[in-house]
């Protein structure tokens, strides 16, 4: 072999174990869990017993009036949690974005929710959520007011499960925000403040838009983990009542343990990736026209 | 239902009392076990009442025998998920399997369970003096038998796969206390309990009239079933058409829309651990549900209502009929030690066995336990519990491989019916329209 060949195949083979690693890891799970959502497959069988059925666990599952239910819960689950978190997440960083005493200690309180294990929120609320013990009841009793039905009737419950959802994650949102507006140029506002803008016009016409790459990003990261949260729906209502909190992860937990099907549980993850995948190839995009725009403004600049 | 009950497992025992009585007669119960002695059984339990009371008899099992158990105890839907896993195996780690009464269906089909007549019939395993007999013949027969009518049930066909321990019947426990102060009588019927139910927050404000089970999911399935074998209902008939939506049906929903719309505030979303606690802390007047929850009830640091607990018969509709549920254990057929897990197995549903561990607090089943004056002056509500169980109705629900989807499917809806006013009659002509889909899909329609 020649030197110049020997020299073309040393990176592929410096690549090379990365490259076993990702397909062990990676592909090998993704293959096998496509391969299973085309199987009529009972975890009381080995894959090998079970019966390849084509299309048909997907054919079933979009005309299973309860699969599609779930996916609407989802969906409405996942925008409005996470409309409300950037709402209240932005806004507290707008709010703390300023040297006040004592500040990191602020920080780090703010950020305690979402170091909790999901497991021990969901208990958390619904013990606060508890129809008579519970504080909520409780004090709404006390201040003279009638009770919620907090977990036990379908809309409430639905709101219930948002209001543990958005306690839970807008600090995560806080702390980008915070951080992206931390790190803006100073020059930018200093400028904008000397033109005579207001507070709100410096918010709107200045702040938000150089966030906006950051708030972006933070919104699909939301988005995409919205859309598979399990524990805390599982501990406070367990898809109840009814179906009205049943969301798709949760329905695919019990399409595998509870009702035995693996195959059709596997076709529903795979829907589920499928459109985490969009969400995902949608931030991708976003971000190389911002550096397509970006590049294209320097070479303008250098042109200038 | 009327069923031909030849039993194949005591006939299986008649077998071993001919051959192998020569292996104990003469009270050698060392040698019996000495083969085994310094194994290593692993089994795995649930997390129950029950198997607690069986971890304080175990030491005792390993002094005489010399054989080790190990337990891995798991919360019960957890337990069967690893069995799941475990039992595909080529060697499984289990020598001895507690499993819940919905799973006889999967792991028998999948002939993952030992058919136990091979091991009574062996003379040097089986003991003459076993007294199968002695066992509660519902018990047995809904969570040990499997291949007889409709297939899950015992008949001409089935024979033996395990042996119920740690089962549990349902029964009605009510505050004598409160039923005397304003001179109600125990419900004996449905109509009764109905009124009864609805009574008691009119006469006694902020007390609910009965704790029940009604999450959405198994819980509120639950609830509805246990209404509907007594008011004379079955989820199918013998040909396995959905018959749930017939008048009987209806006539459960709405008693469970009775009994939740009376019960305690918060009822709707209660599981079994909310509603025996609502009953325990005082918040209702009446639970009726597992026997397990018994021991509970009368143990001071937990419960306000302490001897104030009176039991009687679940109420009867048109008919008796209490659910049977609860564990049985099973050999897996992937087990190593298959002979010394079959005499652990012998040894805890024994007659002295069974009474060591009703005496710690366990559910017993055999009827002599249930009649030992011993028990029933520790626990004094062991007679009822006996009586109830003569009423135990092993086909209260199917024990299916297609449960899983249609219980699940029984119970969001079911929810519906309790939180969202869904009409009964038509929320289960969807249950019955959607279980015939899946009953035909599995094929149970392939003979008409």
């Amino acid at each position: 072999m020649s030197t110049a060949n020997a020299n073309r195949l040393t990176p592929y083979l410096f690549l090379a174990p990365a490259g076993v690693v990702l397909a062990v890891a990676l592909f090998y799970p993704i293959l096998y869990m496509i391969y299973a959502s085309f199987l009529d497959w009972n975890p009381s069988q080995r894959i090998g017993e079970a019966e390849f059925v084509g299309l048909r666990n997907y054919v079933k599952l979009f005309s299973d009036a309860a699969f599609l239910e779930s996916m609407g819960v989802t969906l409405k689950f996942a925008a409005v949690v996470v409309s409300v978190e950037m709402f209240l997440g932005v806004g507290l960083a707008m709010l703390l974005d300023r040297n006040i005493r004592g500040m990191s200690l602020l920080r780090t309180l703010f950020i305690l929710p979402m170091m909790i294990a999901p497991i021990v929120v969901g208990l958390m609320w619904r013990y606060m959520y508890h129809p008579t013990v519970g504080i909520f009841n409780k004090t709404l009793k006390s201040w003279g007011f009638e009770s919620i039905p907090w977990l036990s009737d379908g809309s409430w419950a639905f709101a219930s499960v948002v209001i543990a959802d958005v306690w839970q994650w807008t600090p995560f949102i806080f702390i980008l925000s915070l951080a992206a507006l931390q790190s803006l140029p100073s020059s930018a506002i200093e400028a904008s403040r000397i033109d005579g803008a207001s507070g709100w016009q410096q918010i709107i016409y200045i702040k938000l838009p150089l966030m906006l790459p950051v708030l972006i990003v933070t919104l699909l990261l939301r988005l995409i983990d919205s859309f598979k949260v399990l524990e805390v729906i599982l501990v406070m209502t367990n898809g109840g009542p009814g179906l009205s909190t049943e969301i798709l992860s949760l329905r695919i937990n019990r399409t595998a343990s509870e009702f035995r099907e693996l195959g059709e549980a596997a076709a529903m993850s795979n829907l589920l990736l499928i459109v985490l995948l969009v969400l995902t190839f949608t931030m991708f995009i976003y971000n190389k026209a911002q550096d397509a725009r970006v590049a294209r403004q320097r070479k303008a600049e250098q042109e200038a | 239902m009327k069923l031909t009950h030849t039993k194949v497992w005591s006939a299986a025992i008649a077998v071993t009392m001919s051959y192998g009585t020569t292996a104990l007669a003469d009270g050698h119960t060392a040698d019996v076990y000495a083969p085994y002695a310094g194994t290593t059984l692993v089994v795995n339990f649930p997390a129950h009442p029950h198997y607690n009371a069986v971890l304080e008899v175990l030491p005792e099992f390993t002094e005489q025998t010399g054989i080790e158990v190990e337990v891995d105890q798991l919360q019960y839907l957890k337990m069967r998920e690893r069995q799941t896993l475990e039992l595909t195996k080529d060697e499984g780690d289990y020598d001895l399997i507690s499993y819940v009464v919905f799973s006889k269906a999967d792991y028998v089909y999948a002939d993952q369970l030992e058919n136990l007549a091979k091991y009574f019939m062996n003379p040097k395993l089986a003991n003459p003096k076993y007294d199968a007999e002695d066992l509660i013949d519902g018990y047995v027969q809904n969570i040990g038998v499997a291949g007889g009518a409709k297939g899950y049930l015992p008949g001409p066909t089935g024979s033996l796969f395990g042996i119920p321990f740690g089962s549990e019947t349902s029964v009605l426990a009510y505050r004598k206390d409160i039923f005397e102060k304003h001179g109600i009588a125990v419900p004996e019927t449905y109509d009764d309990l109905l009124k009864v139910a609805c009574q008691i927050p009119e006469v006694e404000p902020g007390m609910g009239g009965m704790a029940s089970r009604a999450a959405s999911g198994h819980q509120a399935s639950h609830a509805f079933l246990l209404h509907l074998a007594p008011l004379g209902g079955r989820v199918f008939d013998d040909e396995w058409n959905p018959t749930i939506n017939s008048a009987e049906g209806v006539a459960a929903a709405n008693a469970l829309k009775t009994i939740v719309d009376c019960g305690p505030e918060g009822s709707q979303t209660f599981g079994p651990a909310e509603a025996a606690a609502s009953f325990q802390q005082g918040t209702s007047a009446m639970f009726m549900d597992s026997i397990a929850f018994a021991a509970g009830f009368e143990d001071p640091s937990k419960s306000k209502v302490v001897g104030k607990v009176g039991y009687a018969l679940h109420p009867k509709g048109v008919r008796r009929g209490s659910q049977t549920g609860g564990f049985g254990i099973g050999i897996p057929s992937n087990a190593q030690n298959k002979e010394a897990a079959f005499l652990l197995m012998q040894w805890l549903t024994s007659k002295e066995g069974d009474l060591k561990v009703a005496m710690a607090g366990g559910n017993p089943s055999r009827f002599s336990t249930y009649a030992n004056a011993e028990l029933n002056a520790k626990y004094p509500y062991s007679a009822t519990f006996g009586e109830a169980l003569k009423y135990a109705d092993p086909d209260w629900r199917p024990i299916i491989p297609t449960w899983g989807k249609i219980n699940a499917d029984i119970g969001t809806t079911m929810s519906q019916v309790l939180t969202e006013g869904l009409d009964p009659q038509e929320a289960l002509d969807g249950v019955a329209e959607r279980a015939r889909a899946i009953m035909d899909e599995a094929g149970y329609y392939t003979w008409q």
